[in-house]
């Protein structure tokens, strides 16, 4: 069979000798027209006068367009139509696209961009929390607060209590392909688009939005975008609505792609936070009551905020049984980009929040961590109903399997031993300190927009026995498609050649989901399942019918179909249903079932299941300059019964090399005019691979889902990137080792925020 | 970027007569003036590219000498520097290959970027920058971050080091630029000991005279303990605060000396 098989990407040759086609590589229609963003200079207030008449002028220019001069205001919001394409004269952050200029060539739009004079009226700008919160400057009235049990009480009848804060920045996506997309114009004011986006059906519903179409009149593909990573979720709107509403204007086809600085100014991040704590505790470590306060910055329009500052929440207990809880969430409204969607979606902040808490409790007892977080642990899985522990949200966790896997990861990377080697290492070496840790990951599958949970397939067998698979996934570079084509070549007894790969068309597949929440296997690959099942059921009931057997006679394996002992090739069986008249096409459609959630409540069972990992990363630092890197790194992580063990790795891989980067070296510095001063590789710093740790030993927990996924897989995209807090956790232990003190390490540890740090845990 | 003419000199001679018009301006390796004119931070009417003269191109030596000529690329300095093995690694450490293979020694040190690396090593090796006009010591070359005694249209020709006993050069790279966030290059002559540090001053280029006159009596790291130099006037940016780069020196220097054994 195909699944379960390490086949690699279906794009890797294409990928690796540059011949892979991705938006800016379409070859391009006579009279295409560009478009680059004026953007604005100020964080916050009006502009006064706007002197776009250099702009016009300025060679290859055909049009400039102000908010005024669209069709409306183009809304770009996913969520609450708070996005107007172009300002007009309230401009909310530094980088905010403010007219927009059609030309002849890109270079040409660019460099028009850059000659218009524009006068504001500067007000003060929200940048900071603090400043947010003392402004009362938020999305919803106020802040949404979940609780189970007695917090406050647990805390004050608790042996021992503290108190923390961590505070944790954001992270810019860094796909290595920018935004881009094209608009092609059809009869009668129809429109094609192409766009490099996680989510095509959104990108359709907003250019229906802005030209006043029905969905029906736009259609728009993907084949695929060169990394994601959530960046491409809703920030994608702008430039297709702009391309869109041009082509519509002027009758041509229109493209834009956002050079590297301009996305990094327009484009939304990563959320950062700062989490504050009060946890009350035994003797030995075990929390017994936890409160939280997270606050975030969402920037100036709410995009996908609430179900993000959501997730942070669905992800404060981590592993952990958490009886008396209590978690408050403060989304906050800022003069900066509008921070969106970036794997984990909020989980990662959540998750780091109470790994934080494990990890000071811990010191404060005195143990080691990995003791306190696994005396902490949920109970392990179990279908006895006394033994269900549910998570605060009141969802039972009957899948835990994270004592067996902890266990495992343990022994296979040493933890014992090497606790003890770096205790000894730092007794003997005053200057550069070692530091290990070990770190679970339990992460909700599904999305928490509980009707997001569905999807679209369309299967086609061709009378030669060529099969064509559409769904309405996304390829990002992650192998979805790869695991999809697995799954059908699976189903019809096929080799994985037979099957081929179509670009995502919201003309083939309507009404699809994002390609996000980790879910993109989970849900394409049932739907496709169905598809292929609906054919092949049909196949065999007319071969059934004219050799006059049963169905469950008619097989199909290995390229071939056998009816009642006899064997044909796939493609004869094929030939024979077309000429019977038999319909070789079918839709496929899933819904994720058990999920129910009511947010406002904060309870339910929001997730189909979870995915489990742990980590174990050994760091060295050196305390005179804060400098540091990770030594080895020791993973094991639950994919189920892995579709693709080879893509999998990949993704637990990047994942948490991604997830290091996140809390060690990027940095994102906006000055105190709101501009963002990171805005390049040569400011900001993503990890290459020779980054990596020097050991790293990645392995897959192979065992079934749980729950009736497909092929008992489980969803691998975001759960790894967590992978990549055991890396501060272990360069905290470090510093741990100068000092009485907990070092309480903010995120991204720089060299100067770790010698910071070491100086407070010294001066004791 | 604006328009701009161009010409090709293949002689000094040449190269300083295309310079004598009002607007013209040297063109090296273009790893940094390239990127400053597509920032629009200068308008040359007239680049004269100085690539394609072979008489300021090369590494020599000779009794105790490295004489490197002005158009080197930073990679020729790399392999081509082993009688100043110091010289050699800094020049190996700048960058990445792309730049390491178009970026000059002249370019650098008449830009005299405050985080660059050459302006370490030649202060700190007490060279003498050699001009079409003159020779200029270190010393008196230095007056500033981006400012140097260079004459309108004067030009690099080459770079002449005195070898050390013993040299290192440490740098401490901002990780995503690899310029030096602190950068400090000691050398020991016979007559005493010259520390000079990169990338921490407002003032561009600098020497730490109380480590050198610490070292000069006693080279060894240890001779260093207790001195430290002020934060006062030290670089503070997206990449580090000025009392992180100031701490930086001491440790960094202590690291030079260590290196250079
Ligand atoms: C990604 C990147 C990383 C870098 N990292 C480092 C680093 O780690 N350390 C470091 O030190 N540098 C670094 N640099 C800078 C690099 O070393 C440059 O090459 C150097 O500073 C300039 O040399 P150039 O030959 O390219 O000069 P150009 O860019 O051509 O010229 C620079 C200036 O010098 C003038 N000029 C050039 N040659 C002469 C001459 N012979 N006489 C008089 N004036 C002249 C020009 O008119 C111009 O004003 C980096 C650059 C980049 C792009």
């Amino acid at each position: 069979m195909s699944v379960s098989k390490p086949h690699p990407h279906d794009s890797a040759p294409l990928h690796v000798t540059g011949a892979a086609r991705y938006i800016d590589d379409i070859p391009l229609p006579a009279n295409t027209l560009h478009l680059a963003f004026g953007l604005a200079e100020i964080a916050h207030g009006r502009i006064s006068a706007l002197d776009l008449g250099a702009v016009r002028s300025a060679p290859g220019v055909v049009m400039v367009l102000e908010a005024k001069d669209l069709p409306g205001d183009c809304d770009c919001s996913p969520s609450n139509h708070d996005e107007p394409l172009l300002s007009g004269a309230h401009v909310q952050y530094l980088g905010q696209p403010v007219f927009l200029v059609v030309a002849t060539s890109h270079l040409a739009a660019r460099k028009a961009a850059r000659l218009a004079k524009v006068d504001y009226q500067p007000r003060d700008a929200i940048l900071t929390i603090e400043e947010a919160l003392a402004a009362d400057s938020r999305f919803e009235d106020g802040p949404r607060i979940w609780e189970r049990g007695e917090a406050g009480e647990a805390i004050d009848t608790a042996p021992h209590r503290l108190e923390g804060r961590i505070e944790m920045g954001g992270q810019e996506h860094f796909y290595l392909e920018g935004h881009a997309a094209i608009a092609l114009p059809q009869d009668g004011g129809d429109m094609v688009v192409h766009s490099s986006t996680q989510h095509p059906t959104e990108v359709q519903h907003k250019v229906a939005h802005a030209l006043h179409l029905p969905m029906s009149a736009v259609r728009v593909e993907t084949r695929r975008m060169g990394g994601g990573f959530g960046g491409k979720e809703s920030q994608g709107n702008a430039l297709a609505i702009s391309c869109a509403v041009v082509a519509r204007m002027t009758g041509k086809p229109v493209k834009m792609r956002y050079d590297r600085d301009d996305d990094f100014m327009i484009t939304g991040k990563r959320h950062d936070f700062r989490i504050d704590y009060t946890v009350g505790y035994d003797d030995d470590g075990r929390i017994l009551g936890l409160e939280f306060q997270h606050f975030t910055r969402c920037g100036w329009a709410q995009d996908l905020s609430l179900p993000v500052a959501d997730r942070a929440m669905l992800h404060a207990d981590n592993a952990y049984w958490l009886p008396h809880i209590r978690i408050e969430s403060h989304r906050l409204r800022t003069n900066t980009q509008s921070a969106t969607a970036y794997r984990g979606f909020g989980g990662p902040q959540g998750m780091l929040g109470i790994e934080r808490v494990l990890d000071h409790v811990a010191h404060a007892v005195g143990r080691d961590p990995l003791q306190v977080r696994t005396a902490n642990y949920y109970a392990p899985a179990s279908d006895a109903a006394p033994a269900v522990q549910t998570t605060p949200y009141g969802q039972p966790v009957q899948d835990f399997i994270l004592h067996d896997l902890t266990a495992k990861l343990a022994a296979q990377c040493n933890y014992a031993e090497r606790r003890k080697a770096v205790a000894e290492w730092n007794a003997a070496n005053p200057l550069i300190k070692r530091g290990l840790a070990l770190t679970p990951v339990k992460f909700g599958i599904s999305f928490t927009l509980t009707h997001l949970n569905q999807a679209g397939a369309l299967v086609h067998v061709y009378q030669d026995g060529s099969v064509r698979v559409n769904h309405g996934g996304t390829e990002m570079g992650q192998g979805l498609f790869q695991k999809v084509a697995q799954v059908a070549a699976a189903r019809f007894g096929l080799p994985l050649e037979a099957i081929q790969i179509t670009a995502t068309d919201t003309a083939k597949v309507p009404n699809t989901s994002a390609t996000a929440a980790s879910s993109g296997s989970d849900l394409n690959g049932m739907a496709v399942k169905a598809a292929c099942d609906t054919i092949r059921d049909r196949i065999a009931g007319f071969l059934a019918d004219q050799a006059q057997c049963a169905i469950a006679e008619v097989q199909f394996a290995d390229g071939m179909v056998s009816v009642a002992g006899q064997s044909m090739p796939f493609a004869e069986a094929a030939k024979r249903a077309y000429e019977g008249r038999v319909s070789l096409s079918s839709t496929g459609f899933y819904k994720t079932p058990h999920v129910a959630w009511d947010r406002i409540a904060g309870q339910g069972r929001p997730f189909l299941y979870f995915a489990y990992g742990a980590a174990c990363s050994e760091v060295v630092i050196d305390t005179l300059t804060g400098e540091n890197r990770i030594l080895r790194t020791d993973i094991l992580h639950d994919a189920g019964a892995s579709l693709n063990p080879a893509l999998d790795i990949g993704q637990v891989e990047g994942g948490f090399v991604q997830g290091a980067g996140w809390l060690t070296t990027e940095e994102l510095v906006w000055d105190r005019a709101g501009r963002l001063r990171t805005h390049a590789p040569s400011t900001y710093k993503i990890p290459a691979c020779s980054d990596r740790p020097p050991v790293f030993n990645v392995s897959l927990w192979d065992a079934p889902n749980r729950e009736d996924t497909i092929y008992r897989s489980k969803a691998v995209g975001e759960p790894p990137f967590m992978h990549g807090i055991s890396v501060l956790m272990a360069l905290s232990d470090a510093i741990a080792a100068c000092g009485g003190l907990y070092p309480a390490l903010n995120a991204p540890a720089t060299p100067e925020r770790i010698l910071t740090t070491l100086d407070q845990v010294r001066h004791v | 970027m604006y328009a701009f003419d161009i010409e090709r000199p293949t002689t000094v001679a040449e190269a300083v007569a295309a310079l004598k018009d009002e607007d013209a301006q040297a063109l090296s390796g273009g790893q940094t003036l390239i990127p400053t004119l597509k920032q629009r931070l200068a308008s040359p009417s007239k680049l004269v590219s100085l690539s394609g003269i072979a008489e300021t191109k090369g590494v020599s030596a000779d009794g105790g000498t490295v004489t490197v000529g002005g158009g080197t690329t930073h990679a020729a300095v790399a392999a081509g520097a082993s009688a100043y093995p110091a010289l050699a690694a800094l020049a190996g450490g700048i960058g990445d290959p792309a730049v390491r293979n178009r970026g000059t020694i002249g370019g650098s040190v008449a830009n005299n970027d405050p985080a660059a690396c050459y302006p370490a090593a030649v202060l700190g090796s007490g060279a003498t920058v050699v001009t079409n006009a003159r020779e200029i010591a270190a010393d008196d070359y230095f007056q500033g971050m981006f400012t140097t005694a260079l004459d309108e249209g004067e030009i690099i020709t080459a770079v002449k080091f005195p070898v050390p006993e013993k040299a290192a050069y440490i740098k401490f790279e901002q990780p995503a630029s690899r310029f030096a966030l602190v950068g400090v290059f000691v050398a020991k002559y016979a007559d005493g000991v010259r520390v000079a540090v990169t990338g921490a001053s407002e003032e561009g280029v600098f020497r730490w005279t109380e480590a050198e006159a610490a070292l000069s009596g006693n080279f060894s790291a240890g001779a260093l303990d207790g001195l430290s130099v002020s934060a006062d006037g030290m670089i503070s940016d997206l990449h580090g605060t000025g009392a992180y780069r100031a701490h930086l020196v001491a440790v960094l220097t202590k690291r030079a000396v260590a290196a250079a054994g």
